[in-house]
C-alpha cells in the first residue's frame, strides 16, 4: 500500500493580540537577534553555531500560487523543503564553508542581515517566541546583487553564559515563488 | 538541409569542438526554440501530481505556458495556457483543481476539454455570430505517458514517444521501475532561476561525471563518513560504501545517443550516493531483490550516475532529483526540480527522502550551490567576444567509443567521457539544421555508425 508522505504546511499566522512584554525582555531578545545577525556577516559562523541550541529546527519551505477557489478550500499545491536543519547539518553547512572549496562562497561573499518588526508572541522564564521580518542583503563574486524578504518565528531558549539565549526552532518563509538567486549559499 | 545560422560549423563533434557562440546568440536561440523546443518531448509533469478529474499543473514548454488537465475520462490533455481572445494568461495558479478555466481579461471561459464554453455577451457584444466551436484552447497534440511521465511535443511529425527515447528508456527504468507500483512525486517542485545558457545544465546532466569530484569537492569533504561527519552517532548514508567509487576497479560507463546522455559507475552493493539519509539508503538495500527481478543486476545496483533526455529532462538516480531545464533566452534558465519516490516506499522512507532531496540538490544543497555558480561564471564570460570566439575542447575518450556485449544498450564509453556531450551538440546541430525529423533520425543513424564503425 502506498503511505502518502507528511504534508507540509506553511508558516501559521501569528497570535492575534501579541502580547505585550516587558521592554527589557524585548530589548534583550533583540540585542541577541541582532548579534546572531552580526555574526553571520562578520563570517564568525562557528561562534554563530553556539547561540543554535543542540535540537534545534531550522526549516525553510518553499512558496505556491493557489487560485482563489483552493485557498477558501484552504489547498494549496504541495510544498518542499529548502532548508530543513538539525544542529548537526547546520554544523556541515559551515564546515562546507571552511573548506575553502565551497565555491558558490569562494570568494566569500558579503551580507547584511536585516531584521525589523520584532514581536514577542509568547514568553515565559525560560522561553520567549518571536516572529519578525527579515531582508538579507547578498553581494558576492564582482557584481551580484541578491535579496531575499521574507517572515520568521524564532524559538528561544534562556542559558547560562555565553549570549544568554539560544534559538531551538526557526521557520521561515520566503515571499519569491521563483527564487531570482542562482542558490542559496548562505545561512537565514 | 537548412542550416540558415551556419550551426553546423560551429559543432564539430568528429573533433570535439564546440564554438561558445551557440550558448549566446538571440538568433540561435529563437531557431531553438522553433526547432528544438517545438519539434522534441518536453517533461509536463508526473501523473500523481493530477489524480483526479480537473487538477491541473501549469508549466512550459520552452517559453509556452502549459496547462496539463486531467480529464473526466482520467485521461491527460496540455493547452497553451493562453486565452484565444487577447492572448492573456489563462491560469496564474502552480496548480489545483478546478471545474473550468476563466480569463481574468474578459471573462472567456474554458472547460477542462479546452473547449470555449462561456464568453461574456455573447448575445448583446457578439450578437450570437462567435463560433465557439472554433475558439478553444490550443492543444498540444501529442501528449505521451512513460511510466508516470507526462510528455508533451507540438510537432505531428515527430516519432513516438518510445521511439524518441530510444536507449535512454533503458536507463531512465532504472529510476522509475524499481517496484510494483511505480513512482510519485513527493511534496512540491523547486524553482529558481540560474543566469545561464539551458545546454550548459542539460549537458553536464548528460554527460559530465568529471566535474564532479572537483566542483563538489567541498560537498564530498564534508558528507563522507569520518570522524568529523557524524551527526547523531551515524554519518549520512550509513551503511553504504565509502566513496569515491572511481578510486575501486570496478569501473563504470558512458552512455551517448540521439542527444541522450546517462553515466555511472559499477558497484557491488546496492549503493545510493552518501548525500541521502541513513533511512532512505537502508531502503534501497532492503528493496534491492525486488529491484533486481524487475530490472536485473546492473540497474538495481545502478543508484548514482547522472542523466539527460535530450533536450531539458535530467535525473540522479538515489538521490531522485528529476529537473527541467526551462529555457529564458539564451542567457537564463528556470529550474524545475521534482523529489520521485517509489509509491509504495513506506512514510518514513519518503519524510526522509523529501529531506535529503533538499539537502542534496535543492537550491540551497550542498551539491547544487557548487553547479549553478560555475555555469553562472560561463555564462558571464561568454559576454565578451573573444572568449565567443574561442573553441570549447570537448574531446575526452574521443575515439574510444563502442558497443557493449553484456546488456548494456547504445553508444558507450567510460564514465569518464564526452561521448554524450558529442551526441548531444550533434543532435543539437542535426535538429537545428534539418527541416524533417526524416533528415534528423537519418543524421543520428548516420553519426552513431561512424562512431563505433560498424
Amino acid at each position: 500500500m502506498s503511505e502518502p508522505a507528511t504534508v507540509l504546511e506553511p508558516l501559521r499566522p501569528t497570535v492575534q493580540p501579541a502580547v505585550l512584554a516587558p521592554l527589557a525582555l524585548h530589548y534583550e531578545v533583540e540585542q541577541f537577534l541582532y548579534l546572531e545577525a552580526a555574526l553571520l556577516d562578520e563570517w564568525r559562523f562557528r561562534e554563530w553555531l553556539e547561540l543554535m541550541s543542540d535540537d534545534i529546527s531550522y526549516v525553510l519551505l518553499t512558496n505556491t500560487q493557489a487560485q482563489t477557489r483552493d485557498r477558501r478550500r484552504s489547498k494549496q499545491p504541495p510544498l518542499t523543503y529548502i532548508f530543513n536543519e538539525s544542529k548537526f547539518q547546520l554544523e556541515r553547512r559551515v564546515a562546507r564553508l571552511e573548506t575553502g572549496m565551497a565555491w558558490s562562497e569562494e570568494p566569500p561573499s558579503r551580507t547584511r542581515h536585516f531584521v525589523s518588526n520584532l514581536r514577542v508572541l509568547e514568553y515565559d522564564d525560560e522561553h520567549v517566541e518571536t516572529s519578525c521580518n527579515y531582508l538579507i542583503h547578498r553581494a558576492s563574486k564582482q557584481r551580484d546583487i541578491f535579496t531575499f524578504v521574507g517572515t520568521r518565528h524564532d524559538a528561544l531558549r534562556r542559558v547560562e553564559g555565553g549570549a544568554g539565549w539560544q534559538v531551538y526552532s526557526r521557520e521561515l518563509a520566503l515571499d519569491e515563488f521563483v527564487l531570482q538567486a542562482p542558490n542559496l549559499s548562505i545561512l537565514f | 538541409m537548412d542550416d540558415r545560422l551556419n550551426v553546423r560549423t560551429m559543432v564539430d563533434a568528429k573533433k570535439g569542438k564546440i564554438k561558445p557562440a551557440i550558448y549566446t546568440d538571440p538568433d540561435i536561440y529563437q531557431l531553438e526554440l522553433e526547432r528544438v523546443f517545438a519539434r522534441s518531448w518536453l517533461f509536463l509533469a508526473h501523473e500523481s501530481m493530477i489524480p483526479k478529474a480537473g487538477d491541473f499543473f501549469t508549466t512550459y514548454m520552452g517559453e509556452d505556458p502549459i496547462v496539463v488537465v486531467r480529464q473526466k475520462d482520467g485521461s491527460i490533455e496540455a493547452f497553451l495556457n493562453q486565452c484565444r481572445h487577447r492572448g492573456m494568461r489563462l491560469c496564474h495558479a502552480d496548480g489545483g483543481n478546478t471545474k473550468a478555466f476563466t480569463c481574468a481579461y474578459h471573462g472567456w471561459a474554458y472547460g477542462l476539454d479546452g473547449g470555449l464554453t462561456s464568453v461574456p455577451l455573447e448575445e448583446q457584444a457578439y450578437r450570437n455570430k462567435l463560433d465557439k466551436s472554433r475558439w478553444g484552447l490550443t492543444r498540444v497534440p501529442r501528449v505521451s505517458t512513460y511510466k508516470g511521465l507526462v510528455f508533451g511535443n507540438w510537432d505531428n511529425e515527430a516519432p513516438d514517444l518510445e521511439t524518441y527515447m530510444g536507449d535512454i528508456a533503458w536507463y531512465l527504468d532504472g529510476f522509475l521501475d524499481r517496484r510494483d507500483g511505480g513512482t510519485e512525486v513527493l511534496g512540491g517542485v523547486h524553482k529558481w532561476v540560474i543566469e545561464c545558457n539551458w545546454k550548459f545544465a542539460a549537458e553536464q546532466f548528460c554527460s559530465d561525471q568529471y566535474h564532479a569530484p572537483y566542483t563538489h569537492a567541498s560537498a564530498i569533504q564534508v558528507l563522507q563518513a569520518s570522524p568529523a561527519n557524524k551527526g547523531d552517532g551515524k554519518p549520512l548514508g550509513d551503511g553504504q560504501t565509502p566513496r569515491p567509487v572511481w578510486a575501486d576497479a570496478l569501473g563504470g560507463v558512458q552512455f551517448g545517443g540521439n542527444g541522450h546522455g546517462s553515466a555511472f559507475f559499477f558497484t557491488e552493493k546496492p549503493d545510493a550516493n552518501v548525500w541521502v539519509d541513513g533511512v532512505v539508503s537502508a531502503y534501497f538495500r532492503d528493496t534491492y531483490a525486488e529491484a533486481e527481478a524487475r530490472l536485473g543486476k546492473v540497474r538495481a545496483l545502478r543508484l548514482a550516475g547522472h542523466n539527460t533526455m535530450f533536450p531539458t529532462l535530467s535525473w540522479l538516480n538515489g538521490t531522485q532529483t528529476l529537473r527541467v531545464w526551462h529555457p529564458r533566452g539564451p542567457n537564463q534558465i528556470e529550474v524545475w526540480a521534482f523529489c520521485i519516490c517509489d509509491r509504495d516506499a513506506p512514510v518514513e522512507v519518503k519524510d526522509a527522502l523529501i529531506k535529503s532531496h533538499a539537502r542534496a540538490f535543492g537550491p540551497a544543497g550542498f551539491l547544487e550551490q557548487d553547479d549553478s555558480e560555475n555555469w553562472v561564471e560561463v555564462q558571464k564570460v561568454l559576454q565578451g567576444h573573444m572568449a565567443r570566439k574561442t573553441d570549447f575542447c570537448v574531446q575526452m575518450g574521443l575515439g574510444f567509443e563502442e558497443r557493449r556485449d553484456d546488456g548494456i544498450p547504445g553508444v558507450t564509453n567510460y564514465t569518464f567521457a564526452e561521448t554524450a556531450a558529442r551526441g548531444f551538440y550533434q543532435h543539437w546541430a542535426d535538429m537545428m539544421s534539418a527541416e524533417s525529423w526524416e533528415e534528423i533520425n537519418a543524421l543520428s543513424a548516420a553519426y552513431q555508425k561512424e562512431l563505433v564503425h560498424e
